[in-house]
């Protein structure tokens, strides 16, 4: 999975508007890493210091090796640059047939890209996202307006990936694709929960019944549904 | 200025001032210097960075085809200062407390209301611009003056999609025309005195001052 030399460094970093901030002094290496926290924690802010889309007040963020980096916003609209799907999809550089079939949607390339309900959008953009490679891939509330089945399939995508360094940052609590690290940010300050799986047991925003099954006894070895199951399932540790 | 009364008014007399002479524009640009936060007023310094290359370049016409291109460019730079004072000190509801207050609940209201709609959507447009390059930039897309036409074509299928759920939003609500709102204004010292120099500016700029006085017999 590793690959040599790409490395995301933020140093000191700090962000804050008024009665709210931020503190972030962490490295991350290639892999996927989940970064939770509560509305409002800072998430998207981090997320766009560490595409370069914002200046830390303090610290500095650098890119190792790192040529190719995506951030994926929350709301997908905000990436529209075509006026009709196919105009979309050439925008990333890619066909439009077979990004409307990934994306599963019932439209054509002639459909206005912005008539597209929230859900199908994201459907789009993220097909758009995911066919591509970067060195560093943001993907901000990726599960944001999608139903569990198509939660499902893109963190099969995600899970897919095998190189350069994906960072998701989410609240999400119910569907995950295979992670390798956790974060999370607490109290203002984004804190290294580790690697999987011993990251569990110190993950404070980990669904309850990943908490409840590490309770139990039986940690799950991995977040994905099956990772899940296999543990809710296990007779013995 | 508090007072969007004397903040309109004295923005409107003092375009035209600016507009008809250099003088004009000189004393605008003093006003603009004495009551307003002057450059901390400035919120969207990219888009008036840009309307200035605008009029840079129509100077740079009438300058050639044997005009006063410089004086063109003096005018119309002190009229952006006062129109970005306006923006930046315009707040939600300030046209429809104004418009009821100028022409009553029915017209007023509704003329205010599309004045506070147009000004939401200038706002919208200037971010949605904003958006536009972020996203074309991460796309690995050069930006420059051929982006501007994409851009422009999105921005302004955007605006009309986003006018028409406006006006789906109030149709559903039950709006069919008119309104009823009681403006109630907040009118400092600092205000009627910078409104009362911007109509002295204005008077200024359009009546030559020997008509004032009797400088010589």
């Amino acid at each position: 999975m590793e690959v040599a030399g790409l490395k995301l460094v933020l140093s000191h970093v700090t962000a804050g508007y008024p009665r709210w901030s931020l503190a972030a002094d962490c490295v991350f290496l290639p892999g996927i890493h989940l970064v939770s926290g509560d509305v409002g924690s800072g998430k998207s802010t981090l997320a766009l210091m560490m595409a370069g889309l914002r200046t830390p007040e303090s610290g500095t963020v650098i890119r190792e090796g790192i040529s190719q980096v995506m951030l994926s916003f929350q709301f997908p609209e905000f990436h529209v640059t075509g006026l009709t799907v196919a105009e979309e999809c050439r925008s990333w550089g890619l066909l439009s047939d077979e990004i409307i079939r990934s994306a599963g949607i019932d439209v054509t390339g002639e459909t206005p890209a912005l008539s597209l309900s929230r859900g199908e959008l994201k459907r789009l953009h993220l097909a758009c996202v995911l066919a591509r490679n970067y060195d560093l891939l943001l993907l901000d509330e990726p599960f944001s307006s999608l139903d569990c089945a198509e939660k499902e399939k893109i963190c099969r995508k995600i899970s897919s990936r095998s190189s350069g360094i994906t960072v998701i940052f989410t609240h999400e609590q119910s569907v995950f694709p295979h992670v390798d690290h956790i974060w999370e940010i607490l109290e203002g300050r984004l804190v290294d929960c580790g690697n999987m799986p011993g990251a569990i047991e110190h993950w404070q925003h980990a669904p309850a019944l990943v908490k409840k099954l590490t309770l139990a006894g039986r940690t799950p070895h991995e977040l994905t549904p099956e990772g899940i199951r296999e543990a809710a399932c296990r007779t013995q540790e | 200025m508090q007072d969007p009364r004397i903040r309109l008014l004295s923005a409107f007399l003092l375009s035209l001032a600016a507009f008809v002479s250099i003088a004009g524009a000189v004393f605008v640009f003093i006003w603009w210097l004495v009551f307003t936060p002057r450059w901390h007023c400035i919120r969207h310094r990219t888009a008036l960075c840009s309307a200035f290359v605008l009029f840079l370049i129509v100077a740079v016409v009438i300058y050639i085809t044997g005009g006063d291109g410089l004086s063109y460019l003096v005018r119309m730079a002190v009229i952006l200062l006062v129109g970005s004072w306006v923006f930046s000190e315009s707040c939600t509801g300030d046209f429809i407390s104004l418009g009821t207050w100028l022409l009553g609940n029915r017209t007023g209201f509704e003329t205010g209301m599309i004045a506070g709609m147009a000004m939401q959507m200038a706002t919208d447009i200037s971010d949605d611009f904003y958006r536009i390059r972020i996203a074309s930039r991460l796309k690995g897309h050069s930006w420059g003056i051929h982006s501007i036409v994409p851009a422009g074509r999105v921005i302004i299928d955007d605006a009309i999609r986003r006018a028409d759920e406006t006006a789906e939003v109030l149709a559903m609500r039950g709006y069919r025309n008119g309104g009823t709102i009681c403006p109630h204004f907040h009118t400092s010292r600092c205000d009627i005195i910078a409104g009362c120099c911007a109509v002295v500016i204005f008077i200024l700029a359009y009546v030559h001052v020997s008509e004032f006085f009797i400088l010589y017999r």
